[in-house]
């Protein structure tokens, strides 16, 4: 297996194609006096108008797109020369409300063998700072073998212009219409990433999108004037999403004081139909 | 019952009383009775608590399905969903995918009766009481570290028995509280509270998290601990807490409109330099939204 850029469409950088969505700029910050820790990431993004949920601010959804894509490369940059791929994450969010820019920050709390534990943090820079989120990823530690991804250090991704033509997070993530317990994603080639696989963000955008059906679809009484948004999100990855479609299947747990549980279980239907991942979302009336 | 002498016989986990059946290969369920001494503020089940029911629970398949390797808990997350109702709580779990290095499970914590059936209410069947999911980092056999050697053949049923909790679980840890507004909580490191490791058992460090969060939220919003329910957990073990006290600290993260709230909560080794143990998320309500939505 190789690591391809733009394999298929030599207008799409997979290492970047999905946090350039987000506009997400990105830079390392090297430990102190040259220290051999590793790096902490910062990151900023704006909060575009097509990019807000129910809540207000930049669904959740994509915060954790973000999350994923800076918490990966503070991951993968920890481990060189070997390569990590996400294991799980789990975000609580504690504000659905946005101003922008949105300040993302990454620092590794564990670096093992066969793990790397990042905690990540994100402000509302706009909103004098207020706390938005908290969450914490577990990235496995590969073998890279032949894969090789080439990083200049310090590691610095400026942040990308705006779309020409924007288009709602659900459209950009190939997430089909529809309503009830089950909502699909169509796995085209730029929602890969270099390694060939559905990036992690994606994975979570359908999360976050089939838990809000579900409820609404089970209890139409637990949406707000807004609707609902999701917030508390806990996501292990268990395998690769190779194939698609991708299938995410929701059961509602239950409903208390506006809150709404609801248990996701994500399906590679093209292959053999396995589950490949598993996890969490609370929704919230908004 | 005790395996390889773990755990001893004045421990938690007997205090607590827990029941265990492994129901196939890949599944099983543990079972403790509903007391006041494990209520939550608002009458439940304490996160904690239930947490230490999941943990168990997921241990219990992790050693049948790893064995002869053994595993430590990774991270641990458990999310409530409705009320406690009926005499006993069961988690029940189920393997999501073995890996090599790592096995996945999850769990459905429900309301039961004494013997261990779904109860009935209404004519349905309650929302579960909880989510919950684990991961187990798989660690070679013979591994010197654990005081626990399996057997080749583990019982299909199990019990840890003890005298019971004479007093709140907080207080028979013993958890002190230091600054509740910064969640500086305190718990001893003592073999009452051990794991197989020697070190502190992960629902102790589930229920630590559980009160120091409580702690700092309640003050955020002009009270105490007792005025929030902690809702969700989720934990990340990073590394053992052997040498002890074990001190925790929260950051508070912020409050909604309707007193729901975040933190952060970090757990340290005071014994062995301040070695950072635990992170773990916690998200509360205040007792009153809860009451509000159970009445």
């Amino acid at each position: 297996m190789t690591v391809s850029y733009s394999e298929g469409r030599p207008d799409i950088d997979r290492r970047r194609h999905v946090s350039d969505y987000f506009r997400l700029e990105r830079w390392e910050v090297p430990p102190p006096d040259g220290g051999e820790g590793p790096s902490s990431l910062l990151g900023r993004a704006p909060v575009e108008p097509h990019q807000r949920g129910a809540g207000g601010g930049l669904r959740t959804g994509g915060l954790l797109t973000s999350l994923d894509s800076l918490g990966g490369i503070t991951s993968g940059l920890a481990v060189l020369p070997q390569r990590i791929v996400t294991t799980s994450l789990m975000a609580t969010v504690s504000e659905l409300s946005h101003v922008g820019p949105l300040r993302l920050q990454a620092d590794v709390l564990r670096r093992g063998r066969t793990s790397v534990v990042t905690a990540l943090d994100v402000v509302d820079e706009g909103a004098g700072d207020c706390h938005v989120a908290a969450a914490t990823m577990t990235c496995a530690v590969l073998d890279p073998g032949a894969m090789q991804l080439e990083f200049e250090r310090p590691f610095v991704l400026a942040m990308p212009e705006p779309q020409a033509d924007p288009v709602r997070p659900e459209e950009f993530f190939c997430i089909e219409p529809g309503e009830g317990p089950v909502t699909r994603l169509r796995l085209e080639d730029q929602l890969r990433n270099p390694w060939g696989i559905l990036h992690g963000g994606a994975v979570a955008m359908l999360a976050d999108e089939a838990a809000c059906r579900a409820t609404v679809a089970a209890h139409p009484g637990a949406a707000g004037p807004n609707g609902v948004a999701a917030t508390d999100v806990v996501l292990h990855y268990l395998r690769p999403v190779k194939v698609g479609p991708v299938e995410a299947r929701c059961t509602v747990l239950g409903t208390r004081a506006g809150r709404t549980a609801v248990r996701v279980a994500i399906h590679d239907a093209g292959a053999d139909d396995r589950m490949v991942t598993v996890g969490s979302v609370t929704a919230l009336a908004v | 019952m005790a395996f390889g002498g773990y755990p001893p016989p004045e421990h938690l986990l007997g205090d607590l009383g827990m029941e265990a059946v492994l129901t196939t290969e890949t599944t099983a369920r543990v079972r403790t009775r509903v007391t006041p001494q494990v209520a939550s503020p608002a009458g439940g089940v304490r996160a904690g608590v239930l947490a230490t029911l999941v943990d168990i629970v997921g241990g219990a398949i992790a050693a049948r399905v790893l064995r002869p390797d053994w595993m430590a808990t990774a991270d641990l997350t458990l999310q409530l969903v409705g009320p406690v109702l009926g005499p006993c709580v069961e988690a029940r779990g189920s393997v999501v995918r073995r890996g090599r290095t790592t096995l996945v499970i999850e769990a459905l914590v429900v309301g039961v009766d004494e013997d261990g059936n779904d109860l009935v209410v209404d004519g349905r069947t309650p929302d579960p009481v909880a989510w919950a999911s684990m991961t187990f980092a798989v660690l070679p056999a013979q591994n010197p570290a654990s005081s626990v050697q399996m057997a080749a053949d583990l019982p299909m049923r199990w019990a840890f028995t003890g005298g019971g909790l004479e007093l709140p679980i907080l207080d028979a840890l013993p958890v002190t509280v230091l600054d509740g507004a910064v969640g500086r909580l305190s718990v001893p490191v003592r073999p009452y509270l051990h794991n197989s490791f020697r070190a502190i058992q992960g629902g102790v460090i589930a229920l630590m998290a559980e009160a120091a969060g409580a702690e700092a939220l309640g003050a955020a919003q002009g009270g105490d601990g007792s005025t929030v329910v902690v809702t969700d957990l989720q934990i990340a073990y990073l590394a053992l807490g052997k040498a002890g006290p074990i001190v925790s600290e929260a950051r508070v993260l912020g409050t909604g409109p309707d007193g729901r709230a975040g933190a952060v909560v970090e757990l340290r080794d005071a014994g062995a330099d301040d070695r950072l143990m635990t992170v773990i998320n916690v998200t509360a309500e205040p007792v009153a939204l809860l009451a509000r939505a159970t009445s």
